[in-house]
């Protein structure tokens, strides 16, 4: 079975409507995250706690709300109405999530849990212990050391990579490679402040998944570039990195469909703990593969050309 | 190529057997009911095993992860030999610039104390003379102060009784203790972060206190920052409901020491204005009760300059109890006991010998309910007996990390150091104290800067969830990979299958942690695995279409495609690795299961297939190839 045949696309023709298109995309990424002052960053990185808990039964989130506007712990009268809260799953489970306070009471998520299983008290499992879903409270020291640790992770990732593009190629294909990266995490962090997704640790560790993915797209067509360099000399460089794009197309689209359709799964079925993380995966997937053929290959032409 | 084939054989022979071999306890265990594992764990053979097996991360089984980080500030305020509010300052000062995760702590107190001029050796004589030695010496106490926290609490943990915890030093002042399995994290946390400072304290007699109260209230009378801590406006008028809360009754119980507050039915924001302290309190038979919903209010009010001199200038402290009780059964407000107790201990922690919790013997009042039995060495012993036989009569708390377990009458000299502690919910409050008792103080207190717990239920869904999806996903890549390359797709169908064998076999030896984003990264390494073969079999496709023959068609398609695997598969290698570098936990073991994915990835999806392909064409002349 053979679904590409052989073709003779001219991919690096269409470089305008291509160039305006991730332009647009980077902007609206951009502009959506001025609009929100940053990305949303989960509380691994801004502080605060997160406290999720499974009712028997489905439940209604603005009665939540509304007795949430008034919490009385220890004597020190809260109002959580601002509070993020969300269905967790499905429809009976709850997660809200609320800033860092400068004076938090004493066992505070206990507290609070106990607050959230007040409000409903007969849709509360009879096991208590599984009333609880998860907890994470980070403190704000801890999230700014955790964001410092992601910005200098995501950028040691970029400058090793760099190296070693550098070294195997020639530098003009690191420059396209790394370029390619760069684009697709800030589509994909754009994406995220568009739909209003939050970027937890999990997710740093699926952009930095995208970038190997991206680059593995990439350096399959740069390797074929550097293959007919060697057995076409004098050919324009647009027309060979044109022919290898061609040449590995067959593999580029059965690689991205596949592991498009494995991370599908993964978002699908792979339950709620890593839902955003297989999110930016499948953004990241179809991006890279754009990127590869879109963004590095052009960029080469445009620093040999120089 | 007439290349020998036997060694390939024999290398993929030898590790699919290693894989095999090692895989063969996690299936085992897998396979085991709960009453086989309760026998194996009788007869001690169960840990061996589980030292075998794949270990599953707290995400997955349930769990509690908790970041402690010691609190060196308050450690360098009570190692001072002199108390005052100038070294205060600085250390706050410092430690507020040391927020900033680039700063230092001790780097910030040099500049602090350098900038004030103040001398470091009228507070630490003992740690030396000049500044540089002081601060060396105070960095070696943190340190030092850090290695025993660790000690403490893992004595502490043990004695709990939770399977396979883990308590580790990260960075120079900061433990982490990952607790896997654990029902109760309320309990777990006050073990961990109790410090255990055992001390007891003279209570002040009711007349002391009385006049306290009423100076508090003169002192408080008026005061416009009061306003700062006015309750919001919904719970005042729950308050004005309230006419169990009359302080008058305090008072007339006791003395009458204030007038002001007489008049039952004043106003009650008049009364607050008036009394602004004791409208806080109720009367409780023999004791003073703070409600809890008047907790914030009380400590905002004990929080402010003026009240903490009065109070230091008497020699006093107000400490509440451990637990705030219901008045009557069915009653909603709990109530605190408050006492007035001196300020300096009559005995500290650090003298406890032995603490055994118990049911109170019968006869004695606190029958049937959980105590814990405390005896003191030599020299707790003889200050015991002195204290007791000096305030017969008088009360004294017993007090825990500040708050008062119970505060007794005194009613003769205790000779022997034994003494019982009351005031326990149930028997496992009494057994936590016990053994915290047991482990000793904590030289300096921890605070909790990270927490995550995971419930049992939601860790067994992740389990479920994971699995049926890198079934699924594995189960339509090898349809695909079947159907689009047939022959050659059951080769490579194998090797992915072995691909993810392989990586379970390392985890298991490597006793590395499977966790939830691992098993996505056991599906990402299914997805990158294939690529390999991809590369490799629209290569050979190349070459067949180019008329070469089948033989030559792998030879060629092979060796031109490893390069490139070769190097799309390093860029993912460095991402992984840079991801285990600054990863914790659950990212730890995404990168773990990537790095093995990929790297054992080029192993099954380029060796072994290739050997399976030269086997197979060197057998008989084929002429085409089913790819």
């Amino acid at each position: 079975m053979r679904i590409i045949k052989k073709t003779n696309i001219d991919f690096l023709g269409r470089t305008n409507i291509t160039t305006l298109l991730s332009f647009f995309l980077i902007s609206a990424g951009i502009i959506s995250m001025v609009l929100n002052g940053g990305p949303k960053l989960s509380i691994d990185f801004k502080g605060g706690t997160l406290v999720a808990v499974n009712y028997t039964e489905p439940v209604n989130i603005e009665k939540i709300r509304s007795e949430l506007s008034s919490v009385l712990i220890d004597g020190q009268s809260f109002n959580f109405s601002n509070a993020e809260i969300k269905y967790f799953g499905d429809e009976s489970n709850i997660a809200v999530r609320i800033a860092s306070m400068e004076e938090e009471p004493e066992q505070f998520s206990k507290k609070f849990s106990d607050k959230l299983a007040s409000i409903f008290p007969n849709l509360v499992p009879v096991d208590k212990n599984n009333f609880i879903l998860s907890v994470e409270k980070v403190g704000p020291k801890v999230g700014a050391e955790l964001s410092s640790d992601a910005l200098m992770a995501i950028l040691s990732a970029l400058f090793l990579i760099l190296i070693y593009v550098s070294v195997r190629f020639e530098f003009k294909y690191a420059v396209g490679a790394i370029a390619a990266l760069v684009h697709d995490v800030l589509i994909t962090i754009g994406v995220f402040s568009i739909l209003g997704y939050e970027i937890s640790l999990a997710v740093i560790a699926a952009f930095l998944t995208i970038v190997g993915y991206s680059l593995n797209d990439t350096i399959v067509i740069f390797d074929r570039v550097r293959e007919n360099v060697k057995t076409t000399k004098n050919a324009p460089m647009k027309n060979i990195i044109n022919q290898s794009i061609n040449e590995s197309l067959s593999r580029t689209i059965i690689t991205s469909l596949t592991t498009f359709f494995v991370v599908l799964i993964l978002f699908l079925f792979g339950g709620e703990v890593i839902h955003t993380f297989s999110f930016a995966m499948i953004v990241g997937v179809l991006i890279g593969t754009y990127s590869s053929i879109f963004v590095a290959s052009p960029l080469v032409i445009k620093m040999d050309s120089k | 190529m007439e290349k020998n084939l036997t060694p390939r054989y024999l290398v993929i022979g030898l590790i699919l057997t290693w894989a095999v071999y090692t895989l063969l306890p996690t299936w085992q265990y897998q396979k085991m009911t709960e009453n086989q594992k309760e026998d194996l764990r009788a007869s001690g053979k169960l840990e061996r095993i589980e030292t075998k097996i794949i270990k599953q991360g707290l995400d997955l089984k349930g769990g509690m992860y908790i970041v402690l980080e010691a609190d060196i500030p308050t450690l360098l305020t009570n190692l001072a030999t002199l108390d005052d509010e100038r070294l205060k300052v600085i250390i706050n000062k410092a430690e507020e610039e040391s927020k900033n995760p680039d700063v230092d702590f001790f780097a910030a107190l040099e500049n602090n104390v350098k900038s004030d001029g103040i001398k470091l050796s009228r507070y630490y004589h003992e740690y030396g003379s000049s500044l540089d030695e002081i601060l060396l010496s105070l960095r070696d106490e943190a340190d030092d102060a850090i290695n025993r926290v660790l000690e403490i609490l893992q004595n502490r943990v043990d004695q709990f009784g939770v399977s396979e915890p883990t308590i580790q030093k990260q960075g120079k002042h900061r433990i982490v203790v990952e607790l896997a399995g654990i029902q109760d994290s309320d309990r777990a946390r006050s073990l961990l972060q109790s410090t255990a400072l055992l001390e007891f304290y003279l209570v002040k007699n009711i007349s002391v206190t009385n006049e306290m109260i009423a100076q508090l209230d003169n002192l408080l009378k008026g005061d416009k920052d009061l306003t700062k801590v006015e309750l919001p406006k919904k719970l005042e008028e729950k308050k004005s409901d309230d006419e169990a809360t009359s302080v008058s009754e305090l008072f007339g119980e006791s003395e009458t020491t204030n007038t002001s507050t007489a008049d039952n039915n004043e106003d009650d924001s008049q009364l607050s204005l008036n009394a602004p302290f004791s409208s806080l309190l109720t009367a409780l038979p023999g004791d003073i009760g703070l409600e809890d919903k008047n907790l914030y209010r009380f400590k905002k009010l004990l929080s402010l300059p003026e009240v903490a001199t009065r109070l230091k200038n008497s020699n006093g402290q107000f400490l509440l109890s451990q637990n705030s009780q219901g008045m009557t059964d069915n009653s909603i407000e709990k109530i605190y006991k408050l006492y007035y107790v001196e300020d300096k201990p009559e005995l500290t922690g650090g003298i406890v010998d032995e603490a055994r919790a118990d049911l109170g013997s019968l006869g004695s009042g606190s029958a049937g309910q959980a105590v814990v039995s405390l005896s003191m060495n030599s020299d707790g012993s003889r200050t015991w007996s002195r204290v007791t036989g000096a305030n017969i009569g008088e009360r004294i708390a017993i007090v825990l990390d500040k708050k008062v377990h119970m505060a007794p009458s005194i009613r003769e000299k205790i000779p022997s150091g034994r003494t019982q502690i009351e005031g326990f919910a149930n028997i496992s409050e009494a057994k936590d104290l016990a053994i915290i008792l047991r482990a000793g103080a904590l030289p300096a207190p921890v605070n909790i800067i990270e927490e995550r717990i995971v419930g049992p239920s939601l860790g067994a869904d992740s389990i479920k969830q994971g699995t049926q999806a890198v079934t699924l996903g594995l189960i339509l890549v090898l349809i695909f990979i079947l159907i689009y390359y047939k022959f050659s797709g059951l080769i490579a169908s194998f090797a992915l299958i072995w691909n993810i064998l392989i990586v379970l076999a390392v985890l298991a030896s490597l006793q590395a942690t499977l966790t939830l984003p691992g098993i996505a990264g056991l599906i990402l390494t299914v997805g990158m695995s294939i690529d390999a073969n991809v590369i490799i079999f629209e290569r050979i496709r190349e070459e067949l279409r180019r008329g070469k023959t089948p033989k030559t068609a792998i030879d060629s398609g092979y060796s031109r495609a490893i390069t490139t695997i070769v190097d799309a598969n390093v860029t993912t290698l460095i991402a992984s690795l840079v991801l285990y570098q600054f990863g914790t936990g659950p990212i730890k073991g995404f990168a773990t299961v990537l790095f093995w994915g990929i790297l054992i990835s080029m192993f099954t999806a380029v060796f072994i297939t290739r050997t399976i392909f030269n086997t197979y064409v060197s057998r008989k002349s084929i002429t085409s190839l089913s790819i």
